[in-house]
């Protein structure tokens, strides 16, 4: 079965596991921004969690259906449409041999995902087919996708019925964010007001980082560190005076203060965070962290079995 | 040994102070192999690791980290393997190399002479993909991070700063002064080791071309 990309939006790129076990030799994770909502995707595909899937950037994307298939999208919509006629997020639906799929860009939120059963054929590099755009590998020849792109896939497993996320677990789209965080290695150089502040998303933000603007303490000489390992979820301070939260491209180390980490439960909801949005952030200690994991991935085992945030 | 301070970092990961490279390296290697980690990521000073937070909680974390240090191999590696390198130094390829060396009060060839003269090692790769740390340089050069990071700078290309040097495997961008490029690839997807450089191997820097 074949996908011919139309237009692609401002990017879009083949995500599936993140890479773990290598940032030792400087691979990133890569993988889905927004991992909870490509999974929800997959399910209504009747996928694993994490088989290959578009992530597809501030919508504007348009795709042609080659063969007959069923589909399903999931995480920010804007408008949807097959051949014209509108459609919705959230729900399995069966194109026509020739359909075009037309997803608008999002009012709320940054990241879609299109699933097709059994996954997209991607590049396989250290064991994840998941795009990594900085350095080139996974993906599509590891880069973004373009017009006229043939995507294949193996419909075998076409799921028989069309499913629905059940409504309470549709991810709220918002451009007002709520992060919680555990202190970071460097919290020191940080002032408690962190925690009542808001903050702004400013338009630097792509798949290895976010900037955000606020009132954070200005660093004289930039207070940098040896460089330590840092994982996606990390929020350095950096000598321009904004932070960057670190997302799946990022780099695997760095020596600007590591101030918060996002926790691990919240990381999916930075692949929703637009330019102009804000957040704030809720302080969390590491056992709470934990805790909330526990509680946030057992909402979620039922419908997606073995999904991992 | 005496076991380091764990400390947290953020949620997921652990991390202890290891200053000695070759002891941090052997260190990584040991707990690499038990299997518990979901990555173990050496710094300049500490090692780091990380965990499955669903699977057990910080404290669980903390107590496996405490016994595999206690039961931890006490030895450092040897570097023992030795790569040559080619360095151009024209200024597209080295564009900050003039201004770095005069601030040190010397010429750029008497500056290269001394990067040329450091005994180099790889003493980690991270960052990016294929990016190694160089331990062992001259420790008279003095260079500082800029101020404002490039948004590219070229695949190959050669940082310094006081005490090392980075070694750019691909274009991206980066906070470090560039003195030169590297002519050899130094990662490679397509081949069966897709790294040139790997943490322990001494290197041997060449400077090519006219303007040295």
């Amino acid at each position: 079965m074949t996908l011919h990309v139309v237009r692609p939006g401002p990017q879009a790129t083949l995500q599936g596991f993140a890479r773990v076990g290598s940032r030792h030799l400087g691979i990133p994770a890569s993988g889905p921004a927004d991992p909870l909502s490509m999974a929800l995707a997959n399910r209504l595909a009747g996928n694993a969690s994490a088989d290959t899937a578009i992530e597809i950037t501030q919508g504007g994307a348009e795709f042609e259906f080659r063969q007959a298939s069923a589909f399903a999208i999931a995480g920010a919509s804007g408008k949807l449409s097959l051949s014209g006629k509108t459609i919705v997020a959230h729900r399995t639906h069966f194109a026509r041999q020739g359909d075009i799929l037309s997803i608008g860009h999002p009012d709320t939120g940054f990241r879609t995902y299109l699933a097709v059963p059994g996954g997209f054929v991607a590049d396989e590099f250290l064991g994840s087919s998941s795009t990594c755009l900085p350095a080139g590998f996974g993906g599509l020849e590891g880069r973004a996708l373009r017009p006229g792109d043939e995507l294949e896939f193996d419909a075998a497993m076409e799921p028989a019925a069309s499913l629905e996320t059940p409504a309470n677990l549709r991810p709220f789209m918002t451009a007002s964010h709520v992060l919680r965080c555990v202190p970071g290695p460097d919290y020191a150089v940080l002032d408690d007001a962190v925690w009542p502040d808001v903050f702004e998303i400013t338009r630097r933000l792509d798949r290895t980082g976010i900037e955000i603007r606020g009132p954070w303490p200005h660093l004289a000489d930039g207070a940098l560190k040896p460089s330590a390992a840092v994982f996606p979820g990390a929020i350095q301070l950096t000598p321009s005076g904004n932070a960057f939260v670190l997302m799946p491209d990022a780099q695997t180390t760095g020596g600007y203060p590591h101030v918060l980490q996002v926790i691990r439960a919240d990381r999916h909801l930075l692949g929703q965070v637009a330019p102009g949005d804000r957040i704030r952030f809720l302080r969390r200690t590491s056992e709470q962290a934990h805790n909330d994991l526990v509680a946030k991935t057992a909402i979620f085992a039922d419908w997606l079995p073995g999904f991992r945030f | 040994m005496t076991v380091p301070d764990i400390r947290m970092v953020g949620d997921d990961a652990l991390s202890i102070e290891v200053d000695d490279p070759r002891h941090r390296n052997v260190l990584a290697e040991h707990l690499r192999h038990s299997g518990r980690w979901t990555d173990v990521v050496p710094g300049r000073r500490n090692l780091t690791v990380g965990f499955d937070p669903l699977a057990v909680s910080p404290a669980q974390a903390h107590a496996v980290l405490a016994g595999a240090l206690e039961h931890a191999p006490p030895g450092t590696q040897s570097a023992s393997e030795e790569i040559e390198l080619a360095l151009r130094v024209d200024p597209e390829s080295g564009p900050d190399l003039a201004r770095v060396a005069d601030e040190n009060g010397l010429s750029p060839e008497a500056f290269l002479r001394r990067v040329c003269a450091s005994p180099l090692a790889v003493d980690m790769m991270g960052f990016m993909p294929g990016f190694a740390y160089l331990s062992g340089l001259d420790p008279v050069l003095r260079a500082e991070r800029l101020a404002l990071p490039r948004q590219r700078v070229a695949a190959g290309s050669v940082g310094a700063l006081t005490g090392q040097l980075g070694l750019y495997a691909l274009a991206g961008p980066g906070g470090w002064p560039i003195i030169g490029r590297i002519q050899e690839p130094l990662f490679d997807k397509v081949a069966a080791s897709p790294f040139l450089l790997k943490a322990g191997m001494k290197v041997r820097l060449r400077v090519l071309g006219s303007s040295s």
